[in-house]
């Protein structure tokens, strides 16, 4: 993407808040206008300083970063124009839910007429309108998320941040949020920077997804890619189950590569972030690309293994296997008539294609 | 000293100091008298204000006269002894009814929970000056005025709300369940009571006596109504220095309190620490 | 399922009575561990207290004394004189009474409701003791004793003193009297002192909550918003003074503000007063108000702080990112959000602040005394102790007033110390 044109620009930032560790380190980061992007990483990665260095309420330690054309780090958070919802939502207790809405027109000198309508369309948007005059307290958890949504939207700001919105609420309420948080930015198309540490939520909302750890993002990619070609363990081991094999690069033929593993089986792998020859590296596979009775010539990598444990899981069986000197080595079978159930402690040939056993860093 | 961030203008630079610096004035108002009573204890001279040998530092400015008038003084230690007499008796009253009655109040099952409270803390509320104008008229009618036992009930009766605050907070924090847990663990009620809840509301309960002794030390009304000459305690014996012969003894005296409320504060505190570190919460 | 018959235990009870049973005898075990404390509050607080109440309205001494003139006063009516029967009843009792002691005591007792009549009587009772000249009125005699026995002011004073409850210390404690009608009438402005009093005590409460809130503010604000070590270390310049003994502080404050005092002294050292014009700080007014406000500060702190410390942070960042400069945001957001802490915290100085005796008596000179001084002073003093039980009672209504709002407002379960 052309750095111009983009909406948030972060440029080598870095912020310490005790001088001595950094907590994000050397964050480039370019999101365009309109696009949902989601900061996913575990907990104490550096998400949420990220969010408040572009809202304001941190200075980077060093670093620039850009709304628009425009460097930020010397314009006071509240004229930086962002929409912010807030983990625990910060609704003011003591304002009705329609005082909340109208509280960012009122601060802006709209006129009242003018702030009701907006208020009300807000209020639409996110189909709480018969809820006006409510105290957020006397709302449920689903219901206070929405309007901070509807507050942090309803001054058209440029950007609206979200900081773990979902968090708080069960299960079911969460997905079923998350697609309205994805229509509402599909309708409106404002700049999304979401944060959260649940993966299967970045991976439904995003246009393009920055994996944390640590301070520095390993991975910044459209969920699909994320998933079918993480660029490093960390982040092949953080989206989705993987299969990790160590094992030592032995030779290597433009994209494939031979890796011995610890049991001195070879591998015939994707070389996708790997030393030269004689190298550590970890090999990721997906338990869902591993094929049952495999047999050699069909597909690049056959071993027999022995099956340890069946869990039974509804749409599909996971298969504990000890494979490659490996005793947890994770096979998913569809449930389907198609495949035979096996037993435990039957012997059997698994096996899969090089191009979804990728070898990344060690 | 945390960086202002970028955008910060003078004014707010300003302000911020300003508030500072307000904030500053103000501790010195809480904490000014107690700066000011322990170096003047030190007087060589019978003056209540600083001497200019003090204010050069000059050792002959200072000496310990006035604590050694205290020590050697018959009335002084009369009242010392009888404070903490009167002190001890009246806590370990109030500290025996308080936690019992906490015990109930605590419950969620207790009947008319609310106006027992409200009962048990109006002693705290209601002006020592009623209450010991009552006692006096109470006392005397029963023959305990102008004895010790009647300023320890007054004592005890006027210290009793701390203790069931402080026990009652402890308690409401208290997982009941652990008394239903020592039970299916095989244990029989009074074991339960010694070993599981005595441990765990011991700091409330003491923080609660602690209350109750200050509450006590520190009484002056109730005293003024309720003692004849043998029963003067140190905040009495303050008072008649205060209005009648005002000596820096006094400030001596008030010192050697000081001292006592640090060591009350650093107790309580260790015990709030105690407390959190028996409920995890550290 | 509609008629379902009731579950039966083995005793015939029902299981619904049973269970009420247990659940009543649960109660009544939960509520015997208060019994103890309850009974002795009830007995060394509570009955104390009802005593002075009933102080205020007893009044024994006129109906044991004179029985029979006051019954044959209730016939007379001023502007006359009484019939010569009524004064010679009036010596034989009085007699009588000088006997008992009683005479006393009905002087005290008749000079409380009508100032400077205790001779008239004691003086009367002397008289009788010489007894009459031959051929002498009792009415004679009695305005040769004192001339005010011709005046029919204080025979409506004796007749006022009938009954065996009186509201006279009502009037007393109000500033009102009774004319020779027997009307409740205001007394003459020079001697009116305790209605003043009574709004001098709320206004010195008022300003000393007011100073508080404005000093207690900044303070909690600050330790509510520092990381935690730096707040704990600030907390304890607001205990330390909190946990030191009130004699010592008031000690203190006479010690800094007096005219040869610390406070003076740096005035004059800084060239601000010179040595002829210190400022009398202390003794007055003032004194009891900085004092005052010095000792229930760290009430209004703690609530307030605790308050505060509630309010998360975010709401005042939700209210700048919706763009609300961070002083509006302050106005909008946090500061109404902390007005229960303040509620809280003034209704407790206020309570704390109007029945406050030690240190305004101390530093308060003669001018800085509040209405509990005036209770001391006729409990200890002029031992008008019906007149102190009226002003304690009048007190005692308005503090539980107060503390019946306390409790609408936070409840009592949250007063909480240190
Ligand atoms: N205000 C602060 N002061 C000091 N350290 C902080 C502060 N906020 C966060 N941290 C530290 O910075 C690191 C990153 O925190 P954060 O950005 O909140 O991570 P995330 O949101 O990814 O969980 C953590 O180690 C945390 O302890
Ligand atoms: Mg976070």
């Amino acid at each position: 993407m052309d750095a111009t044109q983009a909406a948030v620009r972060f440029e080598g930032v870095q912020k310490s808040y005790d001088g001595e560790t950094l907590v994000v380190k050397d964050l480039n980061l370019s999101i365009a206008k309109g696009e949902f992007v989601t900061m996913l990483g575990p907990s104490g990665s550096g998400k949420t300083t990220c969010l408040m260095m572009l809202a304001g309420f941190e200075t980077a330690t060093r670093g620039e970063i850009y709304i628009g054309q425009r460097s930020i780090n010397r314009v006071p958070p509240h004229k930086r124009n962002i929409g912010m919802v807030f983990q625990n939502y910060a609704l003011f207790p003591h304002m009705s839910v329609a005082e909340n809405l109208a509280y960012p027109l009122k601060v802006r000198g709209i006129d009242k007429a003018e702030r009701e309508t907006r208020v009300l369309r807000a209020l639409d948007m996110v189909q709480l309108a018969p809820f006006a005059n409510r105290r957020p307290g006397m709302l449920s958890g689903g219901q206070q998320q929405r309007v901070a949504v509807a507050r942090a939207l309803v001054f058209d700001p440029d950007i609206v941040l979200m900081d773990e919105p979902l968090g708080a609420l069960d299960k079911q309420l969460r997905e079923q949020m998350q697609y309205e948080i994805k229509h509402i930015h599909e309708r409106i198309g404002v700049t999304v920077v979401y944060v959260t540490h649940d993966q299967s939520e970045a991976l439904t909302m995003s246009n393009r997804i920055a994996v944390f750890n640590d301070g520095v993002i390993q991975q910044l990619a459209p969920p699909t890619e994320l998933y079918e070609r993480p660029s490093n363990a960390f982040v092949a081991h953080f989206i989705g189950e993987n299969n990790r094999l160590d094992g030592i690069v032995r030779s290597r033929d433009g994209d494939i590569c031979q890796v011995e593993l610890g049991d001195g089986s070879m591998v015939r792998s994707l070389a996708v972030n790997i030393g030269g020859v004689g190298s550590r590296t970890t090999l990721s596979l997906r338990p869902e690309r591993v094929t049952v009775h495999a047999k050699a010539g069909e597909i690049d990598n056959v071993f027999a293994g022995k099956v340890e444990e069946l869990i039974y899981l509804g749409d599909h069986i996971r298969t504990r296997v000890s494979l490659c000197g490996q005793d947890d080595f994770i096979v998913k079978l569809p449930n389907s008539d198609r495949h035979a159930m096996l037993e435990p402690g039957a012997n059997v040939h698994f096996g899969w294609n090089a191009g979804d056993c990728r070898a990344l860093d060690g | 000293m945390a960086k202002l961030p970028p955008y910060v203008t003078l004014g707010d630079r300003l302000w911020t100091l300003g508030y500072k610096l307000l904030c500053g004035l103000i501790y010195l108002f809480l904490i000014a008298p107690i700066l000011v009573v322990i170096p003047l204890s030190f007087n060589a001279e019978p003056y209540f204000t600083f001497t200019p040998e003090m204010l050069h530092f000059d050792p002959a400015g200072y000496s310990l006269r006035w604590y050694r008038d205290v020590l050697g003084s018959e009335d002084w230690l009369n009242a010392f002894r009888n404070s903490f007499v009167i002190g001890v008796f009246a806590t370990l009253i109030a500290t025996l009814l308080g936690t019992v009655a906490a015990l109930g109040l605590s419950n969620s099952r207790m009947p008319y929970r609310a106006s027992v409270m409200a009962l048990l803390l109006s002693p705290m509320i209601v002006p020592v000056i009623i209450s010991a104008a009552g006692m006096y008229f109470f006392f005397s009618n029963v023959g305990l005025s102008q004895t010790f036992p009647g300023i320890i009930l007054a004592h005890a009766a006027l210290g009793t709300p701390f203790v069931v605050i402080t026990v009652t907070a402890t308690l409401s924090g208290f997982d009941r369940s652990l008394m239903r847990a020592s039970a299916s663990l095989g244990a029989p009620p009074a074991t339960t009571f010694f070993q599981v809840v005595v441990p765990l509301i011991a700091p409330g309960v003491i923080s609660g006596a602690l209350f109750a002794f200050v509450t006590s030390f520190d009484e002056v009304v109730a005293v003024l109504f309720l003692s004849g000459a043998s029963q003067r305690t140190v905040p009495r014996q303050m008072w008649s220095g205060i209005r009648e012969q005002i000596s820096p003894s006094i400030l001596a005296v008030a010192t050697l309190l000081i001292l006592l409320s640090v060591l009350l504060l650093a107790t309580l505190e260790l015990l709030r620490r105690r407390n959190e570190r028996l409920r995890g919460l550290r | 399922m509609a008629d379902s018959t009731p579950i039966l235990g083995d005793d015939g009870l029902t299981l619904k009575a049973k269970l009420r049973q247990a659940e009543r005898r649960n109660k009544l075990k939960t509520f015997g561990l208060t019994v103890p404390l309850l009974a002795f509050i009830l007995v060394t607080f509570v009955f104390p207290i009802l005593l002075m109440i009933a102080r205020s309205v007893d009044n024994p001494v006129p109906v044991r004394a004179i029985p029979q003139t006051l019954e044959a006063l209730q016939s007379w009516t001023p502007p006359t004189l009484p019939a010569e029967a009524t004064y010679r009843l009036f010596a034989e009792e009085l007699l009588a009474a000088d006997e008992t002691g009683d005479l006393g005591r009905l002087a005290s007792r008749l000079n409380y409701d009508l100032p400077g009549s205790r001779s008239a009587l004691t003086r009367l009772g002397r008289a009788l003791r010489r007894g009459a000249e031959d051929g002498q009125s009792y009415r004679a005699l009695f305005e040769e004793v004192d001339p005010r026995w011709s005046e029919p002011e204080i025979w409506a004073g004796l007749k006022a003193l009938d009954g065996r409850l009186t509201g006279a210390y009502y009037l007393a404690a109000t500033d009102r009297t009774r004319d020779v009608d027997g009307d409740i009438v205001l007394q003459p402005e020079n001697t009116r002192i305790y209605i003043g009093l009574y709004l001098k005590t709320l206004w010195v409460s008022l300003l000393v909550t007011l100073f508080c809130v404005l000093l207690a503010y900044p303070i909690a604000y600050q330790l509510a918003t520092l990381p935690t070590g730096r707040a704990n270390l600030l907390m304890i310049l607001v205990l330390l003074p909190f946990w030191t003994s009130l004699l010592v502080r008031t000690t203190a404050w006479i010690v800094l503000l007096q005219s040869q005092g610390v406070l003076n002294d740096i005035l004059v050292a800084l060239g601000i007063l010179d040595d002829e014009g210190r400022v009398q700080l202390i003794y007055n007014m003032t004194g009891t108000i900085v004092a005052l406000t010095h000792i229930l500060l760290p009430f209004m702190v703690l609530p307030l702080y605790s308050v505060m410390k509630t309010i998360p942070p975010n709401y005042r960042r939700a209210a700048i990112s919706m763009g609300a400069t961070p002083s509006r945001a302050w106005i909008d957001v946090f500061f109404p959000l902390t007005i229960p802490g303040l509620g809280a915290g003034s209704v407790l100085v206020f309570i704390l602040c109007i029945g406050y005796y030690i240190t305004p008596a101390l530093v308060g000179g003669r001018t800085g005394q509040l209405i509990s001084s005036e209770i001391a002073y006729h409990m200890q003093s002029s031992l008008n102790w019906g007149l102190a039980a009226a002003l304690g009672t009048i007190l005692l209504v308005g503090v539980l007033a107060l503390y019946w709002i306390y409790d609408r407002l936070v409840g009592i379960d949250n007063l909480k110390m240190g």
